[in-house]
């Protein structure tokens, strides 16, 4: 593979294996027809990787299905043809082509959870996919499933065929699906954002896993996705869509040094525009940070939550500790459970801590009751994740962006003065203002998410993942806004986020989280350029870049963390990696790890770390 | 805040009655069920108020005539125009009169003056008192109001309509003791509708962004949570005042509603059933199609309301 560069194998002349030719499927809506997929062309050849790509609403994953066949709801499809294995799929009978589902064309759809059979055991239900393709007796397909299960990443498929979809994480769930998918050993699998949702050192797992399956068995996939690092790292080619049909389709390799269409070079050329070189919006090096006033100090901050029905408590953050400086962003990283979310929110009271201290200018939150700190809010505001969801649905934009200057004396007059000014601040036109969120866009009402935590000039925001619910452009003029606002108003705050590209964009100085403990802390520069602890080391390794050079799939050595996350009921008595860590020994089994500063401003917990072994 | 606040609102609320209209409009034009809830609602509405000086008799005095029958439908056109012309000395007995020469038309336009008012109000009453429980007992969740929830359970699993005799046989057959018990009945369900609705909505993250804004719990209940859990009781409230109008006719028709003469469609069917004996369907029938197609336009109504907020 390196012979042929980073592209990944070319044109080899092989057969094609499924050709689309203009494919249209309409939809009914509201009395008239909406053309989801209008033209569409394609060809895959057998056991190449092909990415779909597109904005949200291109249709590719309406195309995607309607290759076997299928549409969604109200869709029809009202011409093209889908020839595979010689055969018009779309002119078969339906009985031939429920045969070649499965068995010549697998699927795996969105979102696991609704594609699993609620009722039955996935065991039952992988079983039976098997049992279908292969006619074999239920005692062969258990023990065939079991088997697939473990190439999978599945520790101790036996117990695991017996669970129910709702015992299963998301991430297991979607290994069962591709489970059924791959079961019939199809020539093609088509895989429709088979990782959204899905934490990066999970969605590494499951697409390698996925990579080194079809070369193992020869067998094309059809990867839909929105994610340029997904494409980079993991596909032979690349076909565009816009507006329902195929614009583009390149090699990767030659689709990332010249793309066709406008909305691949707009797209590449918004991801490559690093904020952090360009000018103005640079963040300041830490250093220059370091001797301004400290805002913010938590110490051994601690947060459990009781369980119904049990004796037990979910130990969600465990004695963390950092402090915040004026002017500076804080990023807590981690991925789902690590506690990062409750650290925001008790930061702000919308969460008693359990335990620890919070001092706020000297105040100390962590004692103080609700009324005494309302006139303290003014200081300290959030932006939610879901931008949506934290605003009243019945409310006009010039009332949500007000509703916080209820805790500052200003006039009538002067609060819509300041509606004003803040919408002009985070670059909204003023017509908006009468609007509801409803007929906003996703990246327009994070921006007024913004400008109402703006609203009382506070001098300290909690950012929780306020890029998650945006296209990678709008992610992009979030983050630069963001950080405008910073140097002008010199706010500092403590950025939450999973998303290691937007930390590296917006954050001076981050702490990693792993279940509700900081696992290494320090300089941004220092964490990305050396990461110590094996959990940063392997989420930074699992980080999909939308580059070619060192592509994931080329690399001798994936670093990655096996299985998943343990509950935060009952967490391991040792390390809380062990059993997932690439590096671990027996020691880390029984010893809990503390944290241990390694050099100025950096810490790490990990013995091997601190005793100089990696 | 507050001029600012109640200036938006009264434009945002002049443009909210006009798209309302605009949508009343447009949909009465094309659901022919929408419609005819909306006319049955109206109609019951208007002789409310005017019903009484519509009717050509008085709907409380007996006439000479017992017993009549309505006229036959052929000849209706032709009544109709000697009565509008002045040709006729008495007013026809459309729907005929009854044993006591009560003028039966005249009773059935005069009756939704008592029908409607007492369910209307029994309605209303009870979605005030449900939402208003039903907000704080969903906000604020202890035992007291933990208890208020298993009251209120206590008091639907009787059945409706004994609870309402009981109460009625109690205190008395006043109007206002009919409106009470209608209360009784009727106030658990929409305290149970709009809980249920406000513990949704207090998960949303508005909630969180206007506690974060240090806005005041009872203020957040009050200003978000409130207007955005009132639709699922706004839907009922229709059905509501369908299926009161039937209990109060039914409880006329038991004998633990209003007092005779009143007119009243209930006890019009409870006295024209003893008719029936005679062959006088016309007694009974009238008001009992009177409720049939009342009860079915406000049911309309509110199945038209449901899609609509949907």
């Amino acid at each position: 593979m390196s012979a042929q560069g980073p592209a990944g194998r070319r044109d080899d002349g092989r057969e094609p294996l499924l050709v689309a030719r203009d494919l249209t499927v309409a939809f009914q809506r509201d009395g008239g027809e909406v053309t989801a997929v209008d033209g569409f062309n394609l060809e895959i050849r057998a056991g190449e990787i092909v990415g779909l790509m597109g904005a949200p609403g291109s249709g590719k994953s309406t195309a995607a299905l309607a290759l076997t066949g299928l549409t969604r709801s109200t869709g029809q499809i009202r011409s093209g043809a889908v020839d595979f294995l010689g055969a018009n799929i779309l002119a078969l009978p339906e009985e031939r082509r429920r045969q070649l589902r499965g068995k010549g064309i697998g699927l795996i759809t969105q979102n696991p959870r609704a594609a699993l059979h609620p009722m039955l055991r996935v065991g039952a239900q992988l079983i039976n996919v098997y049992r279908a393709h292969h006619g074999v007796d239920r005692e062969t397909a258990r023990r065939a499933a079991a088997q697939l299960l473990g190439r999978l990443g599945i520790n101790d498929p036996e117990r695991r065929l017996a669970a129910y979809p709702h015992e299963l994480s998301t991430g297991m769930a979607q290994r069962f699906v591709i489970a059924m998918a791959v079961a019939g050993e199809p020539q093609l699998l088509i895989a429709d954002e088979p990782t959204s949702g899905l934490d990066v050192t999970i969605q590494a797992q499951l697409l390698d896993q996925l990579w080194d399956g079809a070369r193992a068995t020869g067998s094309a996939v059809l990867l839909v996705t929105q994610d340029l690092g997904i494409v980079a790292n993991y596909c032979d080619r690349v076909a565009v869509m816009h507006a329902g049909r195929v614009v583009e389709t390149q090699t990767v390799g030659q689709f990332f040094a010249q793309p066709q269409h406008s909305y691949s070079r707009n797209i590449l050329a918004l991801l490559r525009s690093d904020p952090g070189a360009a000018g103005e919006t640079a963040p300041a090096r830490s250093a220059e940070i370091g001797d301004r006033p400290v805002l913010l100090q938590v110490k051994d901050l601690h947060k459990t939550f009781p369980l119904q029905h049990s004796a037990k408590v979910v130990q969600a953050v465990d004695r963390v500790s950092f402090q915040l400086r004026s002017g500076e962003t804080f990023g807590l990283v981690g991925e789902s459970g690590s506690g990062k979310t409750t650290v925001g929110r008790t930061l702000l009271h919308l969460e008693q801590p359990t335990g620890g201290e919070i001092l706020f200018q000297g105040h100390p939150l962590h004692e103080m009751a609700e009324r005494q700190l309302r006139p303290l809010r003014a200081r300290m505001q959030i932006v939610f994740q879901d931008p949506m969801d934290s605003m009243d649905p019945r409310w006009t934009i010039e009332q949500v962006i007000s509703e916080p200057l209820g805790l500052t004396e200003l006039s009538a007059t002067a609060k819509a003065a300041r509606v004003q000014q803040l919408l002009q601040a985070v670059a909204l036109p003023l017509e908006l203002r009468a609007e509801k969120p409803r007929a906003l866009s996703a990246g327009q009402r994070q921006r007024v998410a913004v400008a109402r935590a703006m609203a009382p000039d506070p001098d300290f925001i909690v950012l929780d993942e306020p890029t998650s619910a945006l296209t990678p452009e709008t992610t992009v003029e979030m983050l630069s806004l963001l950080r405008r606002l910073q140097l002008d108003f010199g706010v500092s705050y403590l950025f939450i986020s999973h998303d290691l590209a937007t930390v590296r964009v917006l954050c001076h100085r981050i702490a990693v989280l792993y279940l509700g403990q900081v696992v290494e802390t320090g300089a941004k520069e220092d964490i990305f350029a050396a990461p110590r602890h094996p959990y940063t080391r392997a989420l930074l390794a699992s980080h999909l870049y939308p580059e070619l050079e060192n592509r994931r799939v080329d690399r001798a050595v994936r670093e990655t963390l096996k299985g998943e996350v343990p509950s935060p009921v009952d967490l391991p008595s040792g390390c809380y990696l062990y059993g997932r860590c690439p590096m671990q020994r027996e020691r880390c089994r029984s010893e809990p790890q503390e944290l241990t500063r390694i050099e100025e401003d950096r810490a790490v917990r990990c013995w091997r770390v601190g005793e100089g072994e990696i | 805040m507050v001029s600012t606040r109640s200036g938006a609102s009264v434009s945002s609320r002049l443009t909210a009655v006009r798209s309302v209209a605009v949508y009343v409009g447009q949909r009465a034009r094309h659901d022919g069920l929408f419609l005819f809830g909306l006319l049955v609602a109206l109609t019951v509405l208007f002789l409310a108020l005017f019903g009484e000086l519509l009717a050509p008799y008085d709907p409380r005095e007996a006439t000479a005539n017992v017993g009549m029958p309505p006229p036959p439908l052929k000849d209706w056109p032709q009544l109709a125009y000697r009565a509008l012309t002045g040709q006729l000395d008495a007013a026809p007995h459309w729907f005929g009169t009854d044993f006591y020469g009560l003028d039966v038309f005249s009773r059935v336009i005069s009756a939704p003056r008592t029908d409607v008012s007492i369910a209307l109000g029994g309605a209303l009453v009870s979605l005030l008192l449900g939402t208003g429980l039903g907000l704080v007992a969903g906000f604020y969740r202890n035992w007291a109001t933990g208890l208020l929830v298993r009251a209120s359970d206590v008091l639907q699993s009787f059945p409706v309509f004994i609870t309402a005799m009981v109460l009625v046989a109690l205190s008395g057959r006043h109007t206002g003791n009919i409106v009470l018990a209608l209360c009784l009945v009727y106030t658990p369900i929409f305290l149970r509708l709009t809980r249920a609705e406000v513990m949704g909505q207090a998960r949303h993250g508005y909630v969180e962004a206007a506690r974060a804004a240090g806005v005041r719990p009872w203020i957040i209940a009050w200003r978000h949570v409130l207007p955005n859990s009132l639709v699922p009781a706004l839907i009922q409230l229709s059905v509501t005042i369908g299926f009161a109008i039937i209990l109060t006719a039914g409880l006329s028709f038991v004998g633990a509603g209003v007092q005779p003469p009143t007119p009243e469609w209930g006890l019009m069917i409870s006295q024209g059933a003893g008719d029936l004996n005679y062959g006088w369907w016309w007694p009974s029938v009238f008001p009992g199609l009177a409720i049939s197609i009342t009860v079915l336009g406000f049911a309309a109504l509110g199945h038209v309301l449901e899609e609509a907020f949907r």
